[in-house]
């Protein structure tokens, strides 16, 4: 009862809040919209926290459906960092997207964020196939509106039309999805089905639908430029919070339905060739907030090989690493929050500064912009998997799980052992990855006068920075606390319903971590104390002894990953255009490269353009000219008239 | 070793022992140059020497270029706890210990590039970019070894998985975490060390800005690292912890010395590879412990 009425406050709180988005009463948005998250994020929480699921069922609302909502562990756990970068990014927005800079725009911006808002938490809650598709959509459409906030540039328009054209390609899945569920089951209510193995292959239409939300590659296409092209609030909540949506289907329609016998394996080779391939082609990029959104593929691989080895475990009934593997793909559906949208604020607030997303037109920012610069570099490690922050944990739950499941004997044990090693490499590249955009933007010496000229952020825009990197620290030092809501969802999840009890070695981990903080600290102040003691000279950078280095001999952010994309080419195929030195008084000399997007432009885009030819082809039939018509008519009557009497005949 | 007092004995320890490696590769080197050499202990020296010596920074370098080398000498020293030394075992042991290990090298890595960065020399950049990229290959070759050797033990936790099975497995895991060995710490064929050129460094070229007591804790480090994948490898090969205390610490002194009179020869004998043929290497060393995973495999199945 409590849960319920939290949550209609919340939604009576957002909903209200639309009132409120016009330019003079913002402050008072900014009130109800943090109002309405804290209800709703404490409902979510008193439900991790083991409250007992909460369920509504409502009159009639949509079609001739009555409202039937529910929050059980699974949905409280998305809807956790659906509040908290739902909140955050709002804060965030009031100063980089403020009525004074985007007069236009600003208050449209505040409105679509509370539409966002509801409808996330609409799918999260709904237990109907209708008001599930009818929040889904409205959540499309609510993206979409924010990505395209700037719709006076043309790339942005781009990055909408591209990003509302794949969603509902994915959403046409989810409609055929639902609406065989309907006809099959007999109502549109949705929940646990039980023992219904002929329903298992409805399973691969909603992967389908969930993994283009998801950004799961091959369906990635949109992701790329709508995270880029979006405001920095709209790609925080997008990749943090957005992409999760395909998870939350994917876990929840596992759990609720039997599932194909092929199913885990096909997670488990979608999550390591999107982990693979995904940071592969985010080490290339040179635009930081392509980078982030190609990570993000990386991580939503990482969250799909766990959820495929919990899927294998539990047809090879094996529990343990099965858990093991689940509980630490929703773990990093947390982690994934908190680090992405922490790097996109940081990118957001790099853009706000300096104006451009290309990282070799930055460096050197640390300077003028510490809060943003040291920020990042704590989304950096947590990103790259690397103790003790909160990436690392999630990662090492995914890896017992791998590690375990290739003890296993035969096809399993090689499957684990090999996406093992996918995962691996794939985290090694992250590192070089984030090494690589945290160097470029905040390290050297600045290479354009916007960077030189750069300022830092306001506290609007500092304050959820240091938040998120605060919780990345803290669930990296002590991930008991966040443990047992986890298990819950695990529990939740899992058909035996039983949530599992703590590995022992977290606690160890744990301590782990606490001490090499503590270790961390005390040889860096050490360090920093014998440095003054012996005395600091500054100098210029050695260089091989030349004296006057300039900011453009610095790395670039191409050179950076070239041996990468060297080894790489062959799934990167970058388009290089390259102008040769060439005699003795040479012209310029120019070399651009750029690495478009594997699927869209050597899949998608030729495909739509054959679909193009053939559609202009069929057009020249339309003319215009009566006789020809009549000609039409005449010759399709003829062929029926055929038809009916062959048929007739037989 | 457990308890607080046992931990701290257990890091002093890897502390004091770790700066003889390089000194006895420089021996082996010079011995089979027939100059006289470097005295042994003569890494103990420079360390003091630079611990005492004022440090010249560059303008562009932030607060990081100082803790980059720190964050990175505590990673590698955390990692080194969690590998058994022997007898005198490991500072911390659970389930899972040999993921936070690899993990902790790569918080090393992360720290290391970041300070080198730091300067904004596109030598350094260079160097970064190499050390961040061929770890990818090391990392995986690592992990794959890391699955065999929890394949054939059955265990997480790097107390008792160390549990060699001897024949091909074991050789097969000494050639590939050997060559991943050269490749970690920047040995000849994969760097050089000694030479003077900065375009073809990988770790050397990194740390070119650094000086005194920062210079000091690089280079601390990175014997630390040495030693550190010389136990791991002399403990994955040959059954250093199946013994009686006397007989595995002499065991394991005798690996590591092989080990590393193995690296100066190598050193000897060989050039630096060329960069595009470092990829192939490493990819070699993947295959020999991917080979080893399927022997272990195989084993388990018998």
């Amino acid at each position: 009862m409590t849960l319920g009425a939290l949550l209609a406050i919340s939604a009576g709180t957002l909903v209200s809040s639309l009132a409120f988005a016009g330019r003079r009463w913002s402050h008072l948005w900014l009130a109800l919209t943090l109002a309405g998250v804290l209800f709703a994020l404490t409902a979510a929480l008193l439900v991790l926290s083991g409250a007992r699921a909460w369920e509504w069922h409502g009159p009639i609302l949509v079609g001739v459906e009555p409202a039937h909502l529910r929050l059980d562990a699974i949905s409280a756990l998305f809807l956790v960092p659906v509040c908290v970068i739902g909140g955050l990014g709002a804060v965030y927005a009031r100063e980089y997207w403020s009525d004074h800079h985007q007069p236009l725009s600003a208050a449209r911006g505040r409105a679509w964020w509370s539409v966002q808002l509801l409808s996330l938490t609409l799918v999260l809650t709904a237990s109907n196939g209708l008001y599930f598709l009818a929040g889904w959509e409205v959540m499309a459409l609510s993206s979409f509106f924010l990505i395209t906030l700037d719709r006076r540039r043309a790339e942005v328009r781009a990055a909408g039309w591209l990003y509302i054209v794949a969603s509902h390609a994915g959403t046409l899945a989810l409609f055929a999805f639902f609406a065989l569920l309907a006809a099959r089951t007999g109502g549109w209510d949705l929940g646990p089905i039980g023992a219904r193995p002929e329903l298992a292959s409805l399973f691969w239409l909603a992967l389908l639908g969930f993994g283009v939300k998801a950004g799961a590659l091959p369906l990635h296409i949109w992701l790329p430029s709508a995270h880029a092209n979006a405001p920095s609030h709209v790609s925080a909540i997008l990749s943090g919070v957005g992409l999760k949506m395909g998870i939350y289907g994917i876990v929840r329609f596992s759990g609720w339905m039997p599932v194909p016998a092929s199913a885990g394996w096909a997670l488990l080779a979608t999550g390591a060739a999107s982990a693979v391939v995904g940071i592969v082609f985010a080490f290339a990029q040179t635009d930081v907030k392509r980078l982030l959104a190609y990570c993000s593929i990386e991580n939503i691989g990482v969250i799909l090989a766990g959820l495929g080895l919990a899927l294998l475990a539990a047809s090879h009934g094996e529990a343990r690493w099965g858990q093991l593997a689940a509980a630490g793909a929703l773990l990093h559906v947390w982690s994934h929050a908190a680090f992405k949208s922490l790097l996109f604020f940081g990118a957001g607030s790099v853009l706000h500064a300096t104006g451009t997303r290309e990282m070799s037109r930055t460096g050197g920012l640390w300077r003028t912009m510490p809060w943003t610069a040291s920020t990042f570099a704590v989304g950096a490690v947590a990103v790259s998997g690397v103790p003790p922050l909160n990436g690392f944990v999630s990662e090492w739950f995914v890896y017992l799980g791998l590690f375990d499941a290739a003890s296993a004997p035969g096809r399993a044990g090689w499957g684990a052992a090999l996406v093992a090693l996918a995962l691996a490499s794939a985290g090694a590249v992250a590192l070089a990855t984030f090494v690589k955009a945290g160097a470029m933007i905040f390290l050297g010496s600045p290479r354009t006068k916007a960077a030189t000229f750069a300022t830092e952020s306001g506290n609007w825009m500092r304050a959820p920075m240091v938040l998120l990197a605060a919780t990345c620290v803290v669930v990296g030092l002590l991930p008991m606390l966040v443990w047992p809501a986890v298990a819950r969802a695990v529990g939740a999840w899992a058909p035996s319903g039983v949530a599992p009890a703590a590995p022992a070695a977290l606690a160890t981990l744990s301590r782990a971590h606490v001490a090499l903080a503590l270790a961390v600290t005390v040889v860096v102040g050490l360090l920093v104390h014998r440095v003054r003691t012996v005395g600091l000279r500054r100098s210029l950078t050695w260089d091989c002894a030349y004296a006057v280095p300039t900011a453009r001999m610095q790395y670039s952010a191409g050179s950076f990953s070239a041996i990468a994309v060297g080894w790489f080419r062959w799934i990167l195929l970058p388009e290089r255009a390259l102008r040769r030195v060439r005699g003795a008084l040479p012209a310029r000399a120019s070399y651009i490269e750029r690495i478009p997007d594997l699927v869209l432009a050597r899949v998608v885009g030729p495909v739509g353009d054959l679909i193009t030819r053939f559609a202009m082809t069929a057009r020249r039939a339309q003319h215009g000219r009566l006789q020809s018509y009549i000609l039409y008519v005449l010759a399709g009557l003829t062929m029926l008239g055929a038809l009916a009497s062959l048929g007739g005949a037989r | 070793m457990s308890g607080f007092v046992g931990r701290i004995a257990l890091g002093v320890l890897w502390v004091l022992l770790a700066p003889l490696l390089p000194g006895i590769i420089n021996r082996v080197k010079a011995w089979v140059a027939g100059r006289r050499g470097p005295p042994v202990l003569q890494l103990y020296y420079d360390l003091h020497r630079l611990w005492q010596k004022g440090v010249v920074q560059s303008h562009l370098a932030s607060p990081g270029f100082i803790a980059g080398p720190a964050v990175a000498w505590v990673a590698v020293l955390g990692a080194a706890l969690l590998v058994p030394l022997g007898p005198a075992g490991t500072g911390l042991s659970f389930r899972g210990d040999v993921l936070l290990m690899l993990y902790l090298l790569a918080l090393g890595r992360f720290a290391t590039a970041w300070a080198a960065m730091e300067t904004g020399s596109a030598f350094e950049g260079m160097g970064a970019a190499r050390e961040v990229t061929f770890a990818v290959l090391a990392e995986a070759a690592l992990v794959a070894a890391m699955l065999a050797l929890s394949v054939q033990s059955g265990s997480l936790s790097l107390l008792t998985m160390l549990v060699p099975s001897g024949g091909a497995a074991a050789v097969l895991l000494a050639a590939g975490l050997f060559t991943v060995l050269l490749a970690e710490n920047c040995r000849v064929p994969f760097d050089d060390p000694n030479t003077h050129l900065e375009l073809t460094m990988i770790h050397e070229v990194m740390v070119l800005d650094h000086s005194g007591p920062p210079l000091a804790v690089i280079l601390h480090g990175a014997s630390l690292k040495l030693l550190l994948f010389s136990v791991l490898l002399v403990e994955s090969v040959l059954p250093v912890r199946s013994l009686a205390p006397p007989a595995s610490a002499a065991l394991l002194a005798g690996g590591v010395l092989a080990t590393i009179v193995g690296v100066g020869v190598v050193e000897s004998l060989l050039a630096r590879f060329a960069f595009r043929r470092v990829p192939l290497l490493l990819l070699t060393a993947l295959l020999f412990c991917v080979f080893a995973l399927l022997v272990a495999w195989q084993g388990g199945v018998a």
